[in-house]
């Protein structure tokens, strides 16, 4: 998927200014913005349900101005605000969905199963989304856009308001719908979910995508070291020459018993450094690794925090 | 646009002509002299330029329409739809009013009403069709015109700036010449004849007094060491380090504004700031200077904070006051924002402007290796 200048404005607020993005096919992509950045706005154009004030909008090569049905039928979005009907049940709910893409007959009812299989809720196809939970109910409204396979499932915010272990199980079905071959964007403001599931990420603020990349390359922008704290009990024979020698190392200084060792982000010497320390005959009392996360890169950048 | 009015003119012509034909009319040449009598005016029409003629010879056509109507045949009124539309054109703005006025006509034929509302009906709908897509048409000329002036004035405007571009970086040069060979008559020079005379001296003296000729000689030896410290001296003041001269430059401003506006400006920077090209100094100063005027502007602020920090791969500079902010559904671009965006786009950083804790211009733009 490709994004060109996108732009949307709500009378003179612009919302999405000036947006590009390139969505490689069996990406897991984040977008990541506090709440009001133009995540939603952004979706609601890439899915049709607002028209942009400029820029383009390409799917699978093709512009969704002029090929939406192409474009609708390749897409299944899961909306930020629930898109189920209380009283119909949660089987009815899915068939109802697959049906407006078109599919009829056996091919409906196979599919609409399968979509209820895969989000756990094969036991309960029968029962009414009413006395479903939180998390239920978010699992029912991923298995209606999923149905008729679309090759690009688009997900705003899926994991808001649900119990942890709802949540494991949709990130979890998040990456077993990337297994199966398809391409996702997910939008959050939960740095931990979107580090932890996308492999590429665009960080958005007013609107605007400000960084772009793997949570590595993010990270790397603001600072390409990490801080290793070792806390041990005494430290009157440590040999900060061959510590410093551990590959990566940068600089090692030693305040009363913490030895704060600075050491390249990228390299992972981690397990040398404790062998050191054994070596040595150290006693380790606790360790702390401080790298710069999402959270830090967006609050570096802008200034504010994610969840404002 | 005219042509589909003239072809539908030649379709009811044929319509007519048909229609004589079959009805074996007795005066059959006076009717063919009336319809040639009718192309001729109208040719006259469309080929008249001025305004005011046109209209006098469309009234003269359905006066002629009329009289043809009356002594030779009732079908002639066929032909009034057409031009009857052309002439109010002049005049009238919304089309749908004439259309019941041209139909008024229909009473006048009995047996071929029918007719008359059919070719009335199509009359209609091409005029509408072709005064609609005229107007468009004049008016993407109109954009097209202005566009293409807007483009001509905005390269005359590049051209003139590449050439003041040209001319400032030209006489800076000269200025820089002018104070080098300055610099070098002044210190350097002197020093070089001072030890010339002295060593001449020697020279004299080296035979009847070696005592005095070495002291010269040393002299001499003094004065050049001299000389070569000044030139060591010159060449490194001329080439001052790039962070000097950005920082420095931002420094003064800051303090400038500080004192004129009786504002607290905290500055503060972080990190290596000789990665900072010249030409991001140049953006960060002038983002600074913008953001700082919109703050003095707009926020009522009593302290408008800046800070540069350098970061791995990033160079952020930020400007944030403590005034009143704007809540980001307020929020309207102006011409300075736009011009900071730009600015910053054109080395390939963005600007986050936000305004929902005080108001803070932040640029992000990246480090070039």
């Amino acid at each position: 998927m490709e994004i060109k200048n996108l732009t949307k404005k709500f009378g003179d607020f612009i919302a999405v200014d000036h947006m590009s993005l390139t969505i490689q096919e069996g990406e897991i992509f984040g977008l990541l913005g506090s709440n009001g950045a133009g995540k939603s706005t952004t979706i609601n154009m890439i899915s049709g349900l607002l028209k942009n004030n400029g820029g383009e909008i390409y799917i699978l090569g093709k512009n969704i101005a002029t090929h939406s049905k192409f474009a609708k039928m390749n897409i299944g979005i899961v909306p930020q605000d629930l898109a189920i009907y209380e009283d119909m049940t949660a089987y009815e709910n899915v068939r109802f969905f697959a049906g407006l893409y078109g599919l009829r007959g056996t091919e409906l009812r196979v599919r609409a199963e399968e979509a209820l299989e895969f989000v756990g809720l094969s036991d309960k196809q029968k029962s009414y989304p009413k006395n479903f939970s939180g998390g239920m109910k978010r699992r029912l409204n991923i298995a209606c856009a999923i149905a008729h396979r679309p090759k690009l499932i688009i997900m705003d915010e899926p994991t808001v308001g649900i119990d942890p272990q709802s949540r494991n199980y949709i990130l979890n079905s998040v990456r077993k719908l990337n297994e199966m071959g398809c391409t996702i964007i997910y939008t959050s403001h939960y740095m931990e979910e979107v580090e932890e599931l996308c492999t590429r990420i665009a960080i958005v603020d007013h609107g605007k995508v400000i960084a772009e990349g793997t949570k590595e390359q993010l990270t790397a922008i603001i600072t390409d070291t990490k801080e290793i704290w070792v806390e041990v009990k005494t430290c009157e024979h440590i040999d900060e020459k061959s510590l410093k020698e551990i590959k990566g190392v940068n600089t090692v200084t030693i305040e009363e018993n913490i030895i704060k060792i600075i050491s390249q982000a990228e390299i992972n010497n981690l397990n040398q450094i404790i062998q050191f320390f054994i070596n040595h005959g150290l006693e380790i009392r606790s360790l702390q690794e401080q790298a710069p996360n999402l959270e830090t890169v967006f609050l570096t950048l802008t200034g504010r925090n994610l969840r404002d | 646009m005219e042509i589909w009015i003239i072809f539908s003119k030649l379709s009811i012509i044929l319509f007519l002509g048909i229609s004589f034909v079959q009805s074996e009319t007795s005066h059959l040449g006076w009717i063919i002299f009336a319809v040639l009598l009718y192309i001729s005016l109208n040719f006259a029409m469309y080929l008249v330029l001025i305004e005011k003629w046109k209209r006098a010879i469309q009234m003269v056509t359905l006066l002629f329409i009329f009289i043809c109507f009356w002594k030779l045949n009732p079908l002639f009124l066929m032909l009034f739809p057409m031009n009857f539309f052309e002439l109010e054109s002049f005049w009238f703005v919304k089309k749908w009013f004439v259309l019941p006025v041209s139909l008024l006509p229909m009473f006048l034929i009995p047996g071929h009403q029918a007719d008359y509302l059919l070719s009335t009906l199509f009359c209609f709908l091409i005029y509408l069709m072709t005064s609609l897509y005229t107007e468009k048409f004049i008016q993407y000329e109109h954009k097209y015109d202005k566009m293409r002036i807007d483009l001509q004035k905005l390269t005359k405007n590049l051209n003139e700036n590449k050439e003041y571009i040209r001319q400032s970086e030209y006489t800076s040069r000269l200025e820089e010449r002018n104070r080098i060979s300055q610099q070098i008559h002044d210190s350097i020079g002197h020093s070089m004849t001072g030890a010339l005379i002295q060593m001449e001296a020697a020279k004299t003296l080296m035979a009847l007094n070696q005592e005095k000729a070495a002291e010269l000689l040393q002299n001499a030896t003094h004065i050049l060491k001299d000389g070569i410290e000044d030139i060591r001296i010159t060449l490194k003041n001329m080439k001052p380090p790039t962070e000097q001269i950005g920082l420095q430059r931002l420094k003064l401003m800051i303090e400038e504004f500080s004192i004129q506006h009786q504002l607290r400006v905290p500055f503060v920077y972080k990190g290596n700031i000789d990665v900072i090209t010249p030409i991001q100094w140049k953006i960060i100063y002038e983002n600074i200077t913008e953001a700082l005027t919109n703050s003095l502007k707009y926020s009522g602020a009593t302290e408008i904070s800046i800070k540069i920090q350098v970061l791995n791969k990033l160079i952020r500079a930020q400007v944030k006051d403590n005034g009143k902010g704007i809540s980001s559904g307020k929020m309207v671009k102006g011409l300075g924002i736009i011009g900071m965006e730009e600015r910053t786009a054109s080395v390939k950083g963005t600007i986050i402007v936000d305004g929902s804790n005080g108001f803070s211009v932040t640029t992000l733009l990246p480090i070039t290796e």
